[in-house]
């Protein structure tokens, strides 16, 4: 294993980021703390209550679980699209790393990202609330997972797309409105049937209400079903990741 | 002359391609099967008109394209099944210019080290800035750089981990006649060091100054592989120019006989004077040649009907081989 190599690959995708801070913690930090206040302030006065939860705690999980599909799937996708259109993918594939390398690298510095937005909204959210943390193994668990599964999407979309339109097109159409209708500001069985039957096909309700779980320790489904979601659709995307770097897909003619 | 300053340990060549073949799936052919040894230590220039096939051949060698046909090693080293390791030895310069504009010039070049598994090194860095006249941009943004040091940046990324095998895929594109003057030297001296250098350029001159042997290509496939000298001994022609006073209308019948021809515009005549095997200048002393002297006389016979105000002899260069190989193609240039 090439370990300075993988080591490299992760401090300049780090830097990357930290380089426009404002742009990648402080923005995703602040609309995420603005979805806090409408929604669990001005509105979750109304609400008061979901099943036994005060409504502003019960939307914290879901607000942290956005930020870090958000987050680790812009990392990944936003800096491997980029650097495909600028030329830059050169170094990538003349260097002596493996897909494995090349993948893991990329993950580990999008969780970076992902999870320094997500333990600041946590903090912020936190501090109106409460910093207790029901079950912190789940908690983790969620966010690592979910930081992985996502950031192993954006590198499949980065991949797989040939102009910014394609790199859009299932963010915007796909991952925000299941991510939106995955429990982030209600209960699924909230919901009149059939929707709250047909709720369940979404993979995000599960890493949702996962991490409400580990958080607040409340949860709608089975946490283990949950993380067996979750690790499962990690394994499924690590290797269409892995099978395009290998070969070479659309990366190498 | 061949070159083989540096003993290679291993006797391997140092780039070898054995019916390297690549068809892309829109049934195009860019490269019909090409055999090339490259020896370590060699200047090796790979010459054609655009679109020959000479970037689809080093991206073939550095991994960054699949061959449909053959097989390419590099220092022995299979490119496809010991890919890592090959490309471990490996320096490219693209052709096409790329930058991160988010990083500086020596956090790119410290990037480009840890890539390859090289611990940083910062002497290694400030060497290869000062070779390329980089020092003073070592802190400044990739954004910053004018084109010439962009390029200069990609040479400088291509050399950081000190590869054996360096490809140089039209190095000197965009930077200005003292620079590559100085790239020149520069690539004499990884020489010296023992590295193996294959280049493509534009600028004739620069394969004719710097090759030890010139591959021409052309629609895929390697049409001549020989040394500079026996390329210019076999495919050029020297020239005998002759300028005059007044423009002619028509050729004289006595140059004629031997072979000239009338510029356009009718003030210069150009008189071939083939000399196989000899392209050195009559300067070095030997007697001219009796073609030579049947030319001048003939221009003397005629000196009351024509007024020479210059004569001077053309040698043969790279661009007459190459045009004489590939001339058929329009603006065909290296």
């Amino acid at each position: 294993m090439n370990v300075i190599g993988w080591k490299t690959l992760i401090a300049k995708e780090s830097r990357r980021f930290m380089k426009v801070p404002g742009q990648t913690i402080l923005n995703p930090v602040i609309n995420t703390a603005l979805y806090f206040v409408v929604f669990g302030y001005a509105l979750g006065g109304y609400l008061r209550e979901l099943d036994g939860v005060p409504y502003i705690r019960f939307i914290i999980p879901g607000l942290i679980m956005q930020s870090i599909i958000q987050n680790s799937l812009l990392n990944t996708a936003s800096s491997l699209f980029v650097s495909k259109l600028q030329g830059t993918i050169i170094d990538l594939l003349l260097a002596p790393l493996t897909a494995f390398e090349v993948v893991s690298a990329y993950v580990v510095a999008a969780l970076a990202r992902a999870l320094t937005v997500a333990v600041l909204v946590w903090l912020v959210a936190s501090a109106f609330t409460s910093f207790h943390v029901a079950h912190p193994a789940h908690a983790l668990g969620f966010a690592l997972g979910v930081g992985v599964v996502f950031a192993l999407g954006g590198m499949v979309v980065a991949i797989a797309s040939n102009n910014f339109e394609q790199l859009n097109l299932i963010p915007a159409f796909v991952i925000t409105p299941l991510t939106f209708l995955g429990g982030v500001f209600y209960s699924p069985h909230a919901l009149p049937r059939p929707w709250s039957t047909i709720t369940r096909a979404n993979p995000i309700l599960y890493m949702v209400d996962g991490l409400r779980y580990g958080l607040i320790g409340r949860s709608d489904t089975n946490p283990n079903l949950g993380l067996a979601i979750v690790v499962g659709t990690a394994a499924v995307l690590g290797s269409i990741v892995y099978a395009m770097l290998h070969s070479g897909y659309k990366l190498r003619t | 002359m061949t070159a083989t300053t540096s003993k290679d340990l291993s006797s391997a060549p140092a780039v070898e391609t054995i019916g390297v073949a690549k068809r892309y799936p829109s049934g195009v052919e860019a490269l019909s099967g090409i055999d090339l040894r490259i020896e370590p230590g060699e200047i090796f220039a790979l010459l054609g008109p655009n679109g020959a096939g000479k970037t689809t051949w080093i991206s073939i060698v550095c991994g960054l394209a699949r061959a449909t046909g053959g097989s390419a090693r590099v220092l022995g080293l299979d490119v496809v099944k010991d890919a890592l390791a090959a490309r471990r030895v490996v320096g490219l310069v693209p052709q096409e210019i790329n930058f991160d504009p988010f990083f500086k010039v020596r956090e790119v070049l410290r990037f480009q080290q840890g890539y390859f598994g090289v611990r940083r090194d910062d002497a290694r860095i400030d060497e290869i800035l000062a070779a390329l006249d980089l020092t003073a941009k070592a802190d400044a943004g990739t954004r910053e750089l004018s084109g010439g040091m962009k390029r200069r940046l990609l040479i400088a990324k291509a050399l950081v981990h000190a590869p054996r095998v360096v490809f140089l895929d039209e190095p000197t594109a965009g930077v200005d006649v003292n620079l590559r003057r100085d790239l020149w030297d520069y690539v004499r001296e990884l020489r010296r060091r023992g590295t193996t250098i294959v280049l493509t350029t534009h600028y004739l001159e620069e394969a004719e100054a710097l090759a030890d042997r010139v591959g021409v290509i052309d629609k895929g496939k390697l049409l001549v592989l020989d040394t500079p000298g026996a390329l210019l001994a076999r495919h050029g022609a020297r020239r005998i120019k002759i300028k005059l006073a007044a423009p002619l209308t028509a050729l004289p019948a006595e140059l004629a006989a031997l072979g000239a021809t009338l510029e356009p515009g009718g003030l210069e005549l150009s008189c071939p004077v083939a000399t196989p095997g000899l392209p050195a200048p009559p300067a070095n002393g030997q007697p001219a040649p009796a073609e030579i002297r049947r030319v001048i006389a003939a221009v003397a016979a005629l000196d009351a009907s024509i007024a020479v105000t210059d004569l001077r002899t053309e040698q043969p260069t790279l661009e007459q081989v190459f045009m004489a190989l590939v001339g058929h193609r329009k603006g065909a240039a290296a």
